[in-house]
């Protein structure tokens, strides 16, 4: 081998080398995400199946025959590769149900006494399919999960209101931090991080008697000032470094050109600090949006959506796919606001270069 | 067109004293530089004109009217910042025009204004451009046509060119030469770089430690040096100084240091007849020691460094333990070790007080 394809050998093995680690990270960080997200669309049957199937069935294929009790319906099972007897009834009803809930799939009890009268005529087994509602898990865990819906709007609520707060606050201090120099600042600087060392179950106490209180026990705003607490902490820390990086003279010269302090802020420092203003955000509504513990602490009759998610996954209500609906409903807002923002900072980033 | 006036103006951070007790006028159209090392007042004296610093004690005025407290906004000046401090998130014509709608110009009159400016900087075909995309030099000539497309009373300039490359420096000393010819605005402008003040002030101001050192012409800073200070912040290589002694004997004053010893003729010397003390320091500009055949040597030194500059070399030679540097016509080449010959052009010797560093021999005006 010249040295020229042992330098090539070593380029290509480093580069699959590389390639293999990232695709290993991919694999790690994609594969829960994945499982979830299938999770989601199985049905109840799929669900508590093993092993559990990777992917939802799509279409579910039935086979009625005669019974002892009525008829048999027997579903095809992929695993097995078999028909499986799943019931033994002559209740139309009985099997409407049953084929929505263990199995999603809507099938009328006309729809199933067609069937049946086919299978009279020919004293054959009869084979049909029914189409799979993939959303039906999404529907039960509206339908069954006490105050869903009104729970994930509140929640919503808490964390723009504490994104409010907290851009509002940390936003200010983290501007003086940045340009005057006072009197304990550093300590100042520092007691900032100090409150996001408590979790919120050591405090809980003393977070609940303040809360009952000031009057805001059980109510979203008590809970958006918790989260700011903790969400001002981190935006003081985003937003002082980005006024840092931004040059004071750029103000001072829209006010030497005809601009007033606040005018020379609004226009100049404060487009220019979004994308940390933005960042910051993404960080108050991904902390309110994802706090479970407090919220569980805090609230009684008004639960955020975390709280609710979190409670379908105990008790009577506990089923694996009805919990993965929920959390990836819980999931989707993040989701969707990281994303909004991300764009938008990155269309900031091309714009400045200070 | 106005003056500008600092009447017994003092600036303090807490204790610290960055300006103190400045009193000066700033004529109609002049050029005016603020010169001095980092940190002498130099900027702050500036940025209280601009009123971004508040001022301590006294007073400033455009023509009649005391700006001492207004806002920045209200008192039509104009600044290019050092950094250039043209804004990020705007594109070139916005920069330049944002001072006018600041000024609710209307969008007619806005609009051919800052293509004006934008052709005298020359800077036209640049306007959709975001700063980002230019260079440091384009991105100055954005500052400077934002700072004069505002037509202002006072056009302020802190170390404009200090951020740029050396040779654009220069260029840039000619064309801000230029415009200001073509404005008349009364500018102020702060640097340390000594031959940038040379090059483009009426007058300059140096300062040291928030003190106003000397305020002359270039020719009266560089010539008539009030301090060691001065003539050694002034001029590259900077002014040489040698300790002497002064010897009266038989009524002629004589100059003795232990390389050598010359008497020196009474009209040169007039200014310090009133001066009683036994020794001073004796100031040299390098392109005043000559090179001379040997017997009209004052002294001889050995060359220890040459520096051909092409239309000149800078030879230093050792004297009293320090260099002693000299500005000689680039021919005939000196070599290291070489021995030369040196006397003084007597009429440019400068003296100052060894105790005082101050000058002893500045022409009294009003004789």
């Amino acid at each position: 081998m010249n040295r020229r394809t042992t330098k090539f050998l070593s380029k290509s093995g480093r580069m699959t080398i590389f390639y293999i680690f990232i695709v290993g990270i991919l694999f790690v960080i994609l594969t829960p995400v994945f499982f979830l997200v299938s999770l989601s669309f199985l049905s109840t049957r799929e669900a508590y199946q093993y092993p559990l199937p990777i992917l939802p069935e799509l279409v579910t294929k039935f086979k009625l025959e005669g019974g002892e009790k009525g008829y048999l319906v027997s579903v095809y099972d992929r695993l097995e590769g078999e028909y499986q007897t799943v019931q033994d009834t002559d209740d139309l009803n009985k099997l409407s149900v049953y084929f929505k809930s263990q199995l999603s799939v809507y099938m009328s009890e006309e729809e199933i006494a067609e069937r049946i009268a086919e299978f009279e005529q020919t004293g054959e087994p009869v084979y049909f399919t029914g189409r799979k509602n993939l959303i039906h898990n999404y529907n039960t865990f509206f339908k069954i999960t006490r105050d869903a819906g009104p729970a994930f709007l509140r929640s919503i609520q808490i964390a723009l209101m504490t994104i409010a707060i907290s851009l509002t606050i940390g936003g200010m201090a983290g501007y003086s931090f940045a340009r005057y120099i006072f009197r304990g600042r550093n300590a100042l600087k520092f007691s900032v991080l100090f409150v996001r060392m408590f979790p919120g179950v050591a405090i809980a106490i003393p977070m609940v008697i303040i809360l009952v209180n000031l009057g805001f026990y059980d109510k979203p705003f008590g809970l958006a000032l918790v989260y700011s607490v903790g969400a001002i902490a981190l935006t003081i820390w985003i937003t002082a470094s980005i006024f840092l990086g931004i040059p004071v003279s750029l103000e001072e010269a829209a006010q030497v050109f005809g601009a007033s302090k606040g005018r020379a802020f609004m226009r100049i420092t404060l487009p220019l600090a979004l994308p940390g203003l933005a960042a910051a955000a993404m960080y108050a509504f991904l902390g309110a949006w994802t706090e479970t513990v407090s919220a569980i602490i805090l609230t009684q009759f008004n639960p955020t959506f975390s709280v609710v998610v979190y409670q379908s996954l105990l008790g009577s209500v506990g089923q694996v796919n009805l919990a993965a609906a929920g959390g990836i409903v819980f999931a989707l807002p993040a989701v969707f606001f990281t994303f909004l923002i991300r764009r938008y900072i990155r269309q900031m980033w091309g714009g400045i270069t200070v | 067109m106005a003056t500008l006036t600092f009447e017994n103006v003092t600036k303090r951070f807490g204790k610290v004293v960055a300006v103190n007790d400045f009193s000066l006028t700033v004529e109609e159209s002049e050029f005016l530089v603020l010169l001095g090392p980092s940190g002498c007042g130099k900027t702050t004296a500036m940025r209280m004109v601009a009123g971004l610093e508040e001022v301590t004690l006294g007073n400033i005025y455009i023509d009649k009217d005391d700006i001492t407290d207004l806002p920045p906004r209200k008192r039509n000046v104009s600044m290019v910042f050092q950094n250039y401090a043209v804004w990020p998130h705007m594109t070139v014509y916005e920069n330049i025009a944002y001072p006018l709608r600041l000024k609710k110009m209307p969008k007619d009159e806005m609009d051919s204004k800052v293509k004006d400016v934008a052709k005298m900087v020359k800077i036209d075909n640049l306007l959709e451009r975001y700063p980002s995309q230019l260079s440091g030099g384009q991105q100055q000539r954005v500052a400077v046509a934002r700072a004069i497309v505002v037509e202002p009373k006072i056009f302020l300039m802190d170390e404009p060119l200090s951020n740029l490359d050396a040779k654009l420096r220069v260029s840039m000393r000619t064309e801000l030469k230029a415009i200001h010819a073509q404005t008349g605005a009364t500018t102020v402008f702060v640097t340390h770089d000594q031959s940038e003040a040379m090059s483009m002030a009426d007058r300059i101001v140096v300062m040291k430690d928030g003190e106003v050192i000397q305020v002359g012409s270039p020719d009266d800073v560089y010539d008539r040096s009030a301090s060691i200070f001065v003539a050694d912040f002034i001029g590259t290589p900077p002014t040489n100084f040698l300790n002497v002694e002064i010897r009266r004997e038989n009524g002629v004053v004589n100059l003795v240091n232990p390389h050598f010893r010359f008497t020196i003729e009474d009209e040169i010397f007039t200014h310090v007849q009133n001066y009683h003390k036994d020794r001073l320091i004796l100031g040299v500009r390098p392109e005043n020691i000559i090179i001379v055949d040997e017997q009209d040597a004052l002294f001889s030194s050995e060359c220890l460094v040459s520096e051909p500059q092409g239309s000149h070399q800078v030879v230093a030679v050792e004297l009293d333990k320090s260099f002693v540097k000299i500005v000689a016509p680039a021919q005939p080449k000196i070599g290291p070790g070489e021995t030369v010959h040196l006397n003084f052009k007597h009429e440019t010797l400068r003296f100052f007080d060894p105790d005082t560093e101050m000058s002893i021999d500045l022409p009294v005006d009003d004789e």
